[in-house]
């Protein structure tokens, strides 16, 4: 981002919420003036009220660990089936010459819309929503792992050859760890695509986990209540967002 | 210094055996599946049956009149969400200070599962297409907007010296330099946007509506006429993808 | 005419040799038919000396280097270390290539004991031993750095404390100082020689920097362009130890000019060549 010459880091920080805050504060009068009808727009006072309500009392923790177990398990995929498919595809020229465009395909194509097909086949349970969540965020794995590993600079391979290293070891000592950056970072990828597909999901067939709690609280026309579980849901994601991006700088760095 | 043996390339020929064989594969697998009677009935249905789905969608009437519906509403969200994406992107790319308060919250916001304000769009705007209108709008506005910002901010500076040099108003300021400059991002923008604002259109007509195609699935769903369905999605995923593809190279047949 | 190897003086007699390569020749396959890279090379080292091999650029010198190193197969001819055959890299034989060779995420400490832990030496000792060639490559202190945090310079001084960390009977090096500014260069040369003689290392250099060949070596092969052969061998007798001084010395400007004699009608051969292949081509 440009930086302002002679403006401290945190200005921008402070007015942002500064910004948000007169924002709901001028909401919250157009809606005490009647100008905005509150049974459409809940008071902000109101949903800060019901945001509190919503963790204590709806029990927000258990929707929250639902969808975070499904998205580990989706998560889980993208490493053991992700990850060692791209190594396949980078070592096997062939199949990467007649796979690679698929791949580059579904990374690209709105699996999402695909939710009906899955709904019916693995049924109204978690499953349907771990296996499409995975469909959407392998490809970038694959794609990240087949340029990390076919990206290996030769002049590290010849520094093994001449150490007379065996193909395994020059694998694991040399160019895994040569790709590790390149994998991280479609690891990274993935994850996001993954857990928007989750929540996503989730609401749409409501069942467990955070996007079916905002469904849940706007069937009960619990206005509050529902505008406070969106915000809830966008902090989850932000936050989700961050520590991921977080955790791939921090494992690139020491890789 | 080549390694002794080195591999040679693949043959085109070999590459085609492999894509062939696969693709059999996959449909012999999804045939056998859909016979052997593991599965309730129709769970997976065969692929006679899809293609019979298929054949049926396409000559019910009722598929045009939602198509309608659903271009239209995508249509509108493009236009509406392309042109405040347009706007702001301007305003926080064009100013440094603006830009940074404001930025990083359409960039955090972005990668968020935006189908979650739909409920809220539903209170404001009812089942109607305006909701689905919203929806897309939404989905629009983010990549619009960060990809016009990015581009405004890496307008080479002397253009724009040279342009305050002159005194341009900041009519011809938009129109002469911030406009030229701003075409391929805007265009790069739009291509994301497009893609996410099918899924978000179509998904928001799943969830609540009263036509338009995404309808369409829910209710062969609650019919369970699964070729249909299945039918229905199979065309809907693939005119996504073709008009995705053709959108990509409608931009690089501009690019120099 | 090709010079044959029957000209060159076979240090020591072939028998004590540290390294003998004889009538070494390598063709390449290419669309436009073979491409002979090498033609007839031989020569020998012996025990602690310093020979440098130098040529113009496309002279096959780095073919000579791979082969040497066991990364590429002569197409006829014969390389020896000691009395073994190589067909393959061999133990005795460290290289230091060219690019940037170290690991970037292994430690400086962990780069230089790459060696001894794939010969499954275990940690404490690979480390002591590590610790000894680190001091003398001069980056005592930076074992726990990675090589982002070092400059271009002292990278390549990983890569040699690397190549010494096995104890090899011959190290062998393709440029290493190329990417280098000059007086890096002159620096890391008095480097080199201050570890060759504690060590009695017996040092292969390939290179096209004059100055590095006359100030380092004790013998300097030139060769031709393409097909590259050994043109000339000239014996640099200048004192030993040497330091970077030396470069301003009368002798030193003698040799610089003789090797530079042999070397301007290669290296324009060359560059006719190129320009021939660049017209023509595209």
């Amino acid at each position: 981002m440009n930086g302002y010459a002679g403006v401290s880091r945190y200005v921008p920080f402070v007015l942002r919420w500064l910004a948000l805050g007169v924002v709901l504060l001028v909401i919250e009068v157009l809606i005490g003036v009647g100008a905005i009808n509150e049974y459409v727009v809940p008071r902000p006072s109101a949903i800060f009220g019901a945001l509190y309500r919503v963790v204590v009392e709806e029990h927000v923790m258990t929707y929250f660990l639902i969808t975070l177990g499904e998205v580990l398990a989706a998560a889980a995929g993208l490493v053991l089936v992700g990850i060692p498919f791209g190594v396949f595809l980078a070592r096997k020229r062939d199949y990467w010459s007649a796979w690679g465009n698929w791949v580059a395909g579904l990374a690209a194509a709105p699996v999402v819309l695909l939710y009906p097909l899955f709904l019916v086949v693995f049924g109204r349970s978690p499953l349907t929503i771990i296996m499409i969540s995975f469909v959407t965020g392998v490809a970038p794995v694959i794609l990240k792992t087949v340029e990390g590993i076919s990206g290996t600079r030769k002049v590290l391979l010849d520094v093994g050859r001449s150490f007379n290293l065996t193909e395994w070891q020059s694998f694991w000592k040399i160019v895994i760890p040569s790709a590790l950056p390149a994998m991280f970072l479609g690891l990274r990828l993935g994850l996001i695509y993954t857990m928007i597909t989750v929540v996503a999901v989730e609401y749409l067939i409501t069942l467990g986990g955070l996007g079916s709690l905002v469904g849940e609280l706007a069937e009960r026309y619990d206005l509050a209540a529902t505008y406070a579980a969106v915000c809830f849901v966008v902090a989850v994601s932000v936050v989700f967002f961050l520590v991921v991006e977080r955790l791939e700088h921090w494992l690139r760095l020491s890789a | 210094m080549t390694k002794p043996g080195a591999d040679r390339m693949a043959g085109p020929s070999r590459v085609l055996v492999i894509r062939v064989v696969t693709i059999a594969v996959l449909l012999v697998l999804w045939e056998l599946t859909a016979r052997s009677g593991y599965l309730y009935q129709d769970v997976v249905p065969t692929l006679s049956a899809i293609a019979g789905g298929i054949f049926e969608i396409v000559s019910n009437p009722d598929f045009y009149g939602h198509l309608q519906v659903t271009l239209l509403e995508i249509a509108l969200a493009l236009a509406i969400g392309g042109f405040l994406g347009v706007v702001v992107g301007i305003v926080i790319g064009a100013n440094p200070f603006v830009g940074q308060i404001f930025e990083p919250l359409i960039y955090y916001l972005g990668p968020t599962p935006k189908i979650i304000f739909f409920p809220l769009l539903i209170m404001w705007f009812g089942i109607g297409e305006a909701s689905k209108v919203a929806m897309g709008t939404i989905s629009t506005f983010f990549p619009v907007a960060l990809s016009v910002a990015a581009g405004i901010r890496h307008i080479d500076p002397v253009l724009i010296r040279v342009g305050r040099s002159y005194r341009a108003n900041a009519l011809q300021m938009a129109t002469k330099i911030y406009f030229p400059a701003m075409r391929e991002p805007f265009i790069n923008g739009i291509r994301l946007a497009f893609g996410v604002s099918v899924i978000g259109v179509l998904l928001a007509e799943t969830k609540f509506a009263r036509d338009g195609l995404g309808f369409m699935v829910t209710r062969l769903y609650q019919q369970f006429d699964m070729p249909a369905m299945y039918g229905l999605v199979i065309i809907i995923f693939a005119f996504a993808i073709a008009v995705n593809w053709l959108l990509g190279r409608f931009v690089h047949a501009g690019k120099p | 005419m090709l010079q044959t190897s029957g000209e060159f003086a076979m240090t020591n007699g072939e028998q004590d040799a540290v390294l003998s390569v004889r009538n070494v020749v390598k063709e390449f396959a290419t669309a436009e038919g073979p491409l002979r890279a090498v033609d007839d090379v031989s020569f020998s080292v012996g025990k602690g000396e310093f020979v440098t091999v130098i040529g113009p650029s496309g002279c096959g010198k780095s073919t000579l280097f791979a082969m040497i190193g066991g990364l590429l197969h002569a197409s006829s001819g014969e390389i020896r270390i000691g009395k073994e055959k190589i067909t393959a890299p061999h133990r005795s034989i460290s290289m230091v290539f060219q690019e940037e060779s170290t690991f970037p995420w292994r430690t400086v400490i962990d780069n230089v004991a790459f060696p001894l832990e794939i010969a499954g030496v275990n940690k404490n000792e690979r480390y002591d031993r590590a610790h000894v060639f680190i001091r003398m490559v001069g980056l005592g202190g930076f074992e726990k750095r990675y090589p982002g945090e070092l400059s271009g310079g002292m990278r390549q001084r990983v890569s040699i404390a690397r190549a010494l960390a096995s104890q090899p009977d011959l190290l062998l090096m393709d440029e290493p100082f190329a990417a280098l500014d000059e007086q890096t260069r002159l620096l890391l040369g008095d480097k080199v020689l201050q570890i060759q003689q504690e060590l009695n290392q017996t040092i292969v250099l390939i290179t096209h920097n004059i100055t590095e060949a006359v100030q380092l070596s004790d013998r300097i092969m030139v060769m031709s362009y393409r097909p590259g052969t050994l043109k000339r061998e000239i014996k640099i007798d200048l004192p030993r130890p040497r330091s970077s001084e030396i470069v301003s010395s009368d002798e030193f400007g003698h040799y610089v000019a003789t090797i530079w004699g042999d070397l301007r009608e290669e290296a324009s051969r060359g560059m006719q060549d190129a320009e021939e292949r660049g017209a023509g081509g595209k």
